[in-house]
């Protein structure tokens, strides 16, 4: 049996970027373990550590040595590695020359495919030491770094300056030289705490050792529980509810090596702003967590969660009020200079805002927005001139200061400027609605003009960018559209807007200033939609056969298309299911094969089998229960009752010859037949179902 | 926010603002830093100052260490804000290469203004920094003081559309910022520029007014025809005193065309597209500034470059 010993290493740097430490940590151990198992070196288990200053991780159990290992080169063909003399010829000694031996010690191979010398031999394995640091700096190179950095006067790249390697394979030192750094036993503590080096005597006790002496706490799971837990405590100890935001949380975690969280306070006169200000405020400014009381109402308090353990925490507290009060006066000054120049007045200036070259400005687009959403207006019932309010509105909120501050209060920010300025409610909240779903799973618009709203907003967005060549290509989607297109169909389809998709872009495509290129993209466009709704639909877990089938009958009212997707795939459970399924797809064959009818006339006199007589009467009896149930877009009844026909059907097929020498009576059945197709087409095409 | 009285400024603690400075350039002086001085013309900010942005270019080594004057026209609040002014002072350090420790040596540094590091939370918090107009990026941080961003600390990438090789460690300094810190006060007008036993002379005695009058003029008054005037001589300027080879009169003639810009915008003269287009034309003076400086200083030898 192989020994093993386990392996830890510590990359040591200046403060790594804290959005990316997370996964920058988990590449590494991945990489490791990839390179690992790339060279069949075994090993139990493999954790990963980060802090701010360090990349680690840790292999258990690691093969001391790869496994020795049999290997066979192939020379020449018997045929021609001997001449007639048997004497090896040239070919067969610069082989044997090749693998540094005589030519009597290589051996002969013969298969069903030939016959060969060959030079077996047993590779070492080679010692996992010698291996280890090409396979750290290959994972090191593989690591997913935005932008890779120079220092000093090194020819070295990484995501931020290497201050030290720690890299031990048992309780030993494996000295190597990684990206210019020599290898060593040390790490090193806390910045501030124990700035100086710590001896790590053994991988497994790697993170005691920072713990108890170096006031780190490696394990990043770890320290994120702890804080997540220290915030809760602090709060409380206020009376208060913490607001953690799981994103916020990583990036803090990704800050501190020992966190200490307190709680500071602010001006109480602040709570006036809209709470998203004084939320982003905190969070995106300070990296602070909000309070809220037991009403949800935010409290005039913040949580810091600071990298010390300070015998002054009081002076870091007072430190951090200081700095949170200008940053809450300076959005007093916006929010009150932007209620003062108003919101409507902005629109003019969207005219000097491009929005795409190409398309025009901000301008050109609100006014889109307005055209757009008349028409729809004229189509569902909606308060047309509310609606064309807001879409006149919508983006004049990107030019207040606020906006301009805090990008990400788009929208948010268009609602209370509108509302103090005495737009009715409908309208206010439909320009935030604008911008929802903002992602994956996002709450949709509730209002209808936000529905409405935040629809032709994408839409025109989909023209636009495809009318401009710029349509989604590979992984490469700089303009979201696909969430756009998600987007588009989750309102139609969730919020219940019987609209037609294909209307809709004609409507929307129409209101462009260069109508050739919008009009052109329409197809495009709408192939893009239907593909995107084959994800919807596989993401909310209907089988892939019930979107063909409803999909095969070209079906372009989204709202339309989900009713048929919910009947089909309650049908798909019924029992006559699978017969009826594979009768379709029988009858649509024949239908297929033979040349076209010239009716689909039923002539009554030409039925001649009992079976034949039984289903076209049955036809007509189903016509007349199911039409009215498909007008009213009840599918499930329609479907549910359709179910009914299998036996007759069976037995049509069990018992009549469709395709006959009678002609007469073989177009006569093939009629029957395409009724009896058209009825399910109606509804869904059931022969795309799968078993 | 009119005139806030400070409630917590605490006499007698602290350096006064100009034994800041004193401290920083006896500090880095120590650290082989040149100490230059302010350099006689409006700027945005302290990487502007040719002792930063041409010293940057190429492979002459280069310590140094000065104040810098910045102007930012648009940041003026008419001497009303406690926290904002238009017209700064930024203490800044340039190390070429950077060296290994620099991030010690920064710690180092705000002790010897008297911050105890092992009380306050200071924290390098990631900033990458670019400059449209300079052609310039680097990778750094925000350094934080208790959660206040009290300097800037860049590795610089490329300078000028240059690869910075070697690469240049710059620490920037916000004088007032940590002034504030130190002086525990909250309302930099009332910081302690000079502190005696006799007198007291405030920021505000000396900065006050000019930020009531020059915010007056940024925002209001500045001629605008004058202004996009200047900056297109300035431009020509630039370019016809490239062509003779002359990259540092080049260089002032950019600096005074982005100074034009940077009024302009505070008199929201410029629209937005527009802006960019203003801010690719000085970028593309500073391209060529600094591939001209390039070349003279390699026609010298690169005098710096030791051995």
């Amino acid at each position: 049996m192989l020994k093993t010993r386990d392996l830890l290493i510590e990359i040591g740097t200046e403060e790594l970027p804290p959005k990316s430490l997370k996964s920058l940590a988990t590449a590494f151990s991945e990489q490791m373990c990839l390179a690992l198992n790339e060279v069949e070196l075994d090993f139990n288990d493999s954790s990963w550590y980060a802090t701010p200053r360090r990349l680690s991780l840790l292999i258990t159990d690691l093969d001391i040595t790869q496994k020795d290992k049999e290997h066979q080169r192939r020379g020449p063909s018997l045929s021609v590695a001997f001449d007639k003399n048997e004497n090896p010829t040239q070919a067969t000694v610069g082989f044997a020359k090749s693998c540094g031996v005589e030519v009597k010690e290589l051996e002969k191979l013969e298969s069903g495919k030939g016959a060969w010398l060959v030079f077996n031999t047993i590779l070492k394995g080679k010692k996992t030491n010698e291996i280890i640091p090409g396979l750290v700096e290959k994972s090191l190179g593989r690591l997913p770094i935005a932008k890779r950095m120079r220092w000093g006067n090194y020819n070295i790249e990484f995501v931020r300056p290497i201050k030290w390697i720690l890299i031990l394979f048992g309780n030993k030192t494996l000295n190597c030289e990684i990206l210019g750094i020599k290898s060593g036993a040390t790490s090193f503590g806390h910045r501030y705490h124990h700035p100086g080096a710590l001896e790590i005597k053994s991988p497994s006790g790697y993170s005691d050792i920072l713990r108890n002496k170096g006031h780190v706490i490696v394990n990043y799971n770890e320290r994120l529980s702890l804080i997540r837990s220290q915030i809760s405590s602090v709060a409380k100890n206020s009376k208060g509810n913490a607001i953690i935001d799981p994103g916020l949380l990583d990036e803090v975690t990704s800050l501190v090596e020992w966190p200490v969280s307190f709680i500071g306070n602010f001006d109480q006169k602040f709570l006036k702003l809209p709470k998203e200000v004084l939320i982003a405020t905190m969070q995106d400014n300070q990296k602070y967590f909000p309070v809220t009381n037991d009403k949800k109402e935010l409290m005039p308090l913040f949580i810091c969660v600071s990298n010390i353990e300070s015998n002054n925490l009081e002076l870091i507290k007072k430190g951090n009020e200081r700095v949170i009060r200008p940053r809450l006066s300076d959005a007093v000054f916006f929010w009150e200079w932007d209620l003062k120049y108003g919101l409507k007045n902005h629109r003019q200036s969207l005219k000097e805002v491009v929005y795409q070259k190409d398309l025009g400005t901000l301008y050109d687009k609100s006014d889109r927005l307005v055209k757009t959403l008349s028409l729809i207006g004229e189509k569902i019932n909606l308060d047309i001139n509310s609606a064309k309010t807001a879409a006149a509105l919508c983006l004049c909120d990107l030019l207040t200061k606020m906006v301009s501050e805090f990008p990400k209060l788009q929208g948010t920010m268009g609602r209370y400027y509108a509302k103090a300025e005495g737009e009715n409610n409908d309208i206010a909240i439909a320009l935030e609605e604008l911008y929802q779903p903002r992602f994956a799973g996002d709450k949709l618009p509730k209002t209808l003009p936000g529905q409405c709203l935040a629809i032709s907003e994408k839409i025109d967005s989909l023209i636009g960018i495809f009318s401009i060549g710029k349509a989604p290509t590979g992984d490469k989607d700089p303009f979201a559209l696909r969430r756009s297109a998600i987007g588009i169909l989750r309102i139609i389809i969730e919020c219940e807007i019987d609209i037609d998709l294909k209307d809709l872009l004609s409507t929307a495509a129409s209101t462009f200033s260069n109508k050739n290129q919008s009009l052109n993209c329409i197809n495009d466009v709408y192939t893009f939609l239907m593909e995107r709704l084959r994800h919807y639909y596989r993401d909310e877990g209907f089988s892939a056969d019930v979107f063909e089938s409803v999909f095969a009958i070209n079906i372009s009212r989204p709202l339309d298309f989900h009713h048929r997707m919910v009947a089909v795939a309650e049908f798909r459970k019924l029992s006559e299911a699978k017969s009826l399924a594979a009768a379709n797809k029988r009858i649509s064959n024949l239908l297929k094969k033979s040349e076209e009818i010239d009716s689909v006339k039923i002539k009554n006199n030409l039925l001649v089998e009992k079976s034949e007589i039984k289903l076209a009467r049955k036809l007509e009896d189903y016509k007349k229960i199911i039409t009215p149930m498909i007008d009213n877009h009840n599918y499930k009844s329609a479907l549910t009752e359709l179910a009914g026909l299998r036996k007759v059907i069976d037995n049509f097929f069990d018992n009549v010859m469709v395709m006959c020498d009678e002609p007469d009576v073989k177009k006569n059945r093939l009629a029957l037949l395409s009724n009896l197709n058209f009825l399910f087409l109606e509804i869904a095409d059931i022969s795309k179902l799968q078993d | 926010m009119a005139q806030e009285k400070k409630q917590n400024s605490t006499d007698g603690s602290g350096l006064s603002f100009q034994e800041l400075i004193f401290e920083l350039q006896k500090y880095w002086a120590n650290q082989e830093c040149v100490i230059v001085q302010p350099y006689d013309m409006e700027m945005g900010a302290g990487t502007f100052h040719p002792a930063t942005f041409l010293r940057t270019i190429g492979p002459e080594p280069w310590r140094t260490a000065y104040v810098q004057a910045s102007r930012r026209p648009t940041d003026g609040r008419f001497g009303e804000n406690p926290n904002r002014l238009q017209h700064y002072y930024q203490f800044q350090v340039v190390l070429k290469p950077s060296p290994d420790n620099i991030q010690e040596l920064y710690l180092i540094s705000l002790k010897a203004i008297g911050v105890d590091t092992k009380k306050h939370d200071i924290r390098f918090v990631e900033d990458n920094w670019e400059s449209p107009t300079l052609g310039a990026w680097g990778l750094g941080w925000e350094v934080w003081l208790d959660g206040m961003e009290i300097s800037q600390f860049t590795y610089f990438q490329q300078v000028g559309g240059l690869d910075c090789k070697p690469v240049t460690g710059e620490i920037t300094y916000g004088l007032e910022r940590i002034a504030m810190c130190l002086q525990d006060c909250s309302d930099l007008f009332e910081l302690a520029w000079s502190r005696t036993k006799k007198a007291k002379v405030t920021y505000g005695d000396i900065y006050h007014q000019n930020e009531v009058e020059m915010s007056r003029y940024n925002f209001d008054l500045a001629n605008t025809d004058a202004l996009f005037n200047w900056f297109d001589v300035c431009e020509k300027e630039s370019q016809k005193l490239i062509e003779e080879g002359l990259s540092i009169p080049a260089y002032e003639m950019t600096m005074k065309a982005s100074h034009s810009f940077n009024l302009l915008d505070a008199r929201g003269a410029i629209s937005v597209t527009e802006r960019q287009r203003y801010i690719l034309r000085i970028r593309s003076l500073s391209r060529e500034v600094a591939q001209s400086y390039l070349e003279s200083r390699e026609k010298l030898g690169f005098p710096l470059v030791k051995n």
